[in-house]
């Protein structure tokens, strides 16, 4: 055991792990997601779970949490063996998760969703003030700072997480595993976020961390366990690993994603916006894209650049403001018009505006292609075979011919949204998080494609919240904040540390 | 029993695993519709074993010709359906456009132009409630059950108390025969491949499954949605008008409060829900929505030979609609876990 343990639990070292897993195996339809895993979680320790999409991570938390049953090996909480936990059972032993999914009562305050399910009552009726009150105590014991009256659906990401934090660990909650809690975050709420999870070790609650971001999980993490293709390849404290070998651990090799060399941007116009304005979201907001450059918007997510897709797509009607595509000007407001000119809007919410969950993974990739096309008969075999080839080109890979896109991993879900759109013979495109949620071979690939894009000519412009992001791919970066533009660089002129914070400051330099 | 070979079901993509391969229980299992079917058998088994006259040609073609009137409707209603929609008005479309056409046929009109009223009086009812479900917002379920309510009303003035009879006009498509096929049974399976055609084969059909799983998806993929939608309602609308036809002509006459309005439309939705469409859009498959129907047809007719009073009819019709919709979960919640 490491010196950090031993200090902090004195004699007692590997007899106290809450919660120890032992040869757990488990297959779905043959297919093997789990190969014999061992995992102890301690309590006062940030393990952080890393491995790539579908590496078996959210199985392994699925049975902790009880949701499936191990096919073999055993799940032994406080020194008691279980061969498998019920959801209900995981509960009452203290084990949570908060899912990437927020699972807030959208419609309740913040103080009902904390005492969810465990409401004060006096013969029935509601007791209020003590409602209230109960749940500033569960929101100040863990440096929490959220009126409890507000509603849950008002409240940002970071916020929900954080309540949802709270209701776990009020209900007693001695093993939180948290599931990507600072994907789409800003710097700063993710600071937030790191902050409570720390808090919550030192509170003696044993946390898994699962999180894409390699330098947040070096930055947080007590331990690190590395999953791949469904085995564990690495246990051990953080300091043991560096970055490079944590990506080798997870993907098998090395990866490789540096700017490569991109033909110089042409002189004309791809993508232009001037002066767009909606409400108190964007105001005044104005881009010249050329052809063959990258432009990146910078932001605290959820601001202005969530509001780009809406705006540039055509579901939401600006103020005001204009929008050329290859020198031409196109309806603000419309679908059909913004289609029409060329540009493609990818989404960074695949779930809502992305993907049919319903529909095979090839009707979705073909979704959009099919109808520029105007086609009117659907056979599958020949969807299948114009769906061939941006499934290879793309890398999408499944396990089974052609599943609902549901059925997918994320960065293969990820992947088929970027095909749908980028195999439309885009003049301009906009790209929203096109990284978001996927592991770090994907991401690179990812990358890789928009490198391409760029090359054929395409004006692209991207809208991300991480800075590493913006620096491998843009040529210029528009740094906004409050829906305002508060600088605009040359990514030569300018160093990730200062664009980070930029960033995070938002304020004018 | 399967008068209707339709095409394999146009949900998603699922290995065409071995059909009715009947030594693996497991394979089974696979099989769409396994649980509707079983239940199905069961029941056919059951009033075949107490009675004799059940399992003769007289009485199998006696049921499908009884619910060919729902299959009309049921076609529609499944590709609207899975396109995230809902008619509750169908069943009152039919009473107003049977009405409507009697009182023409009554009144020494010709029978194509009694035709064409109904079917674009149906098209232009269904018309209206697309219009006011794409351009209020106001959610189908609501519209819907709002015109119900006043075409049950508009029927009845039309009627004005009055039981219209229309004589022998259009006894032929009521009652005649083709090869030992009556008409009316005929005209619903043409609907029902029709519509399990395009489910399957265009990409209207496709857009119908975009739609109703993600309709914010399909319109930012380029698809017309408002369009769709005007076309879906103004099917089922005129599918109404046709089932108000065939119902006419089957009756001989249109009475106030008859068998047509928002009894039969609750019919019609049970057998598309027993079908597993779902209430929520994006899966459905006409194959369901046949074997529903069926089912539906032999459990009211079981009922009759059985001697049960007519007042079973409603309790039976509620009770194969929950046992099948809790099938339908457990299939569904099964699926997902494997």
């Amino acid at each position: 055991m490491t010196a950090k343990e031993s200090t902090d639990s004195g004699a007692a070292t590997a007899a106290t792990a809450v919660l120890r897993i032992r040869g757990v195996r488990k297959s779905f339809g043959g297919a093997a997601a789990l190969k014999g895993v061992d995992l102890d979680l301690h309590p006062g320790e940030i393990h952080a779970l890393m491995g790539m999409n579908g590496a078996g991570k959210s199985t392994l938390v699925q049975v902790l949490s009880g949701v499936h049953q191990p096919d073999g090996g055993t799940v032994e909480v406080d020194g008691h063996a279980h061969a498998g936990l019920t959801v209900r059972r995981a509960r009452r032993l203290g084990i949570a998760s908060v899912p990437q999914r927020r699972e807030l009562a959208m419609g309740l305050t913040v103080a009902e969703n904390v005492l969810l399910g465990d409401l004060p009552t006096r013969r029935a009726a509601v007791r209020w003030k003590a409602v209230r009150q109960q749940a500033r105590e569960a929101l100040h014991s863990l440096g929490i700072d959220i009126d409890v009256e507000r509603t849950a659906g008002s409240l940002t990401v970071a916020e929900q997480t954080m309540v949802e934090v709270a209701r776990e660990v009020r209900r007693g909650g001695r093993v939180l595993v948290l599931d990507e809690p600072t994907a789409c975050l800003s710097a700063k709420d993710a600071d937030r976020i790191r902050t409570l999870v720390r808090r919550l070790r030192d509170d003696g609650v044993a946390v898994v961390y699962i999180s894409h971001y390699i330098d947040e999980v070096m930055a947080v993490a007590d331990r690190i366990t590395v999953l791949r293709d469904g085995a564990v390849v690495h246990t051990g404290p953080a300091e043991e690993l560096d970055p490079a070998g944590l990506v080798r651990a997870m993907v098998g090799r090395d990866v490789v994603s540096r700017r490569p060399e991109r033909p110089a941007p042409k002189d004309e116009l791809g993508l232009s916006v001037r002066s767009l304005s909606q409400g108190r979201a964007i105001r005044d907001f104005s881009v010249e894209v050329r052809r063959g450059e990258v432009v990146a918007v910078l932001g605290p997510a959820g601001d202005a650049q969530s509001r780009l897709f809406d705006l540039l797509s055509g579901r939401q009607r600006p103020d005001s403001g204009e929008l050329h595509v290859d020198g031409r000007p196109v309806a603000v407001g419309s679908i059909p018009a913004s289609l029409g000119s060329g540009l493609r809007c990818v989404t960074g919410d695949r779930r809502t505006l992305g993907l049919v969950p319903e529909l095979s993974l090839d009707e979705n990739l073909m979704l959009a292609d099919d109808r520029f096309t105007r086609r009117r008969l659907h056979r599958r075999d020949r969807l299948a075979r114009r769906a061939e080839p941006v499934r290879r080109a793309y890398g999408v890979v499944s396990l089974t011919g052609n599943p609902p896109v549901s059925a997918l991993s994320g960065g293969n879900q990820q992947k088929v949204l970027l095909g749908k759109w980028l195999e439309t013979g885009p003049a301009a495109c906009f790209l929203e998080d096109p990284t978001n949620g996927v592991d770090i071979a994907a991401m690179a690939d990812i990358h890789t494609l928009v490198d391409d894009l760029a090359a054929r000519g395409v004006a692209v412009l991207l809208a991300s919240s991480s800075a590493e992001e913006v620096m491998r791919l843009a040529d210029r970066v528009v740094v906004v904040s409050a829906g305002r533009t508060v600088a605009v660089h040359d990514i030569t002129a300018i160093t990730r540390d200062e664009l980070v914070a930029t960033a995070l400051g938002g304020q004018p330099q | 029993m399967s008068v209707k070979t339709l095409p394999d079901a146009p949900g998603v993509a699922e290995p065409p695993a071995g059909r009715r391969s009947r030594f693996s229980p497991g394979a089974l299992r696979g099989v769409p519709h396994a649980g509707l079917i079983a239940v199905l058998v069961i029941v056919v088994a059951f009033t075949a074993m107490r009675t004799e006259t059940f399992a003769t040609d007289r009485n199998i073609v006696n049921i499908l010709s009884q619910v060919s009137v729902n299959a009309v409707l049921a076609a529609g209603l499944t590709l609207l359906m899975t396109a995230g929609g809902m008619d509750f008005s169908m069943g009152s479309n039919v009473a107003v456009t049977a009405a409507v056409a009697a009182k023409l046929l009554a009144s020494g009109q010709p029978t194509g132009w009694a035709v064409a009223v109904a079917l674009l009086l149906g098209t232009a009812i269904g018309l209206v409630n697309g219009l006011v479900v794409t351009f209020t917002r106001v959610a189908p379920f609501v519209a819907t059950l709002a015109s119900a309510t006043l075409l049950d009303g508009v029927a009845l003035l039309v009627h004005d108390g009055n039981t219209i009879s229309i004589g022998t006009r259009m006894f032929a498509l009521g009652n005649n025969k083709l090869l030992g096929v009556p008409y009316l049974l005929v005209v619903a399976v043409l609907v029902l491949v029709a519509a399990a055609l395009v489910m399957r084969f265009t990409v209207f059909g496709r857009d119908a499954f975009a739609i109703g799983g993600n309709e914010h998806v399909a319109r930012l993929s380029g698809i017309n949605v408002t369009a769709r939608k005007l076309v879906l309602y103004g099917t089922t609308g005129a599918l109404s008008g046709l089932a108000g036809l065939m119902l006419l002509s089957r009756l001989g006459s249109s009475s106030p409060g008859g068998t047509a309005g928002l009894s039969l439309q609750l019919a019609v939705v049970a057998a598309v829900v027993i079908g597993g469409t779902s209430l929520a859009g994006g899966y459905g498959t006409v194959t369901g929505t046949a074997l529903g129907l069926v089912l539906l047809g032999v459990v009211a007719n079981a009922l009759n030979l059985l001697d049960f009073s007519s007042n079973y009819q409603p309790v039976s019709v509620g009770a194969v609609l929950l046992v099948a919709a809790v099938a339908n979960e457990m299939h569904k919640a099964r699926s997902a876990r494997h």
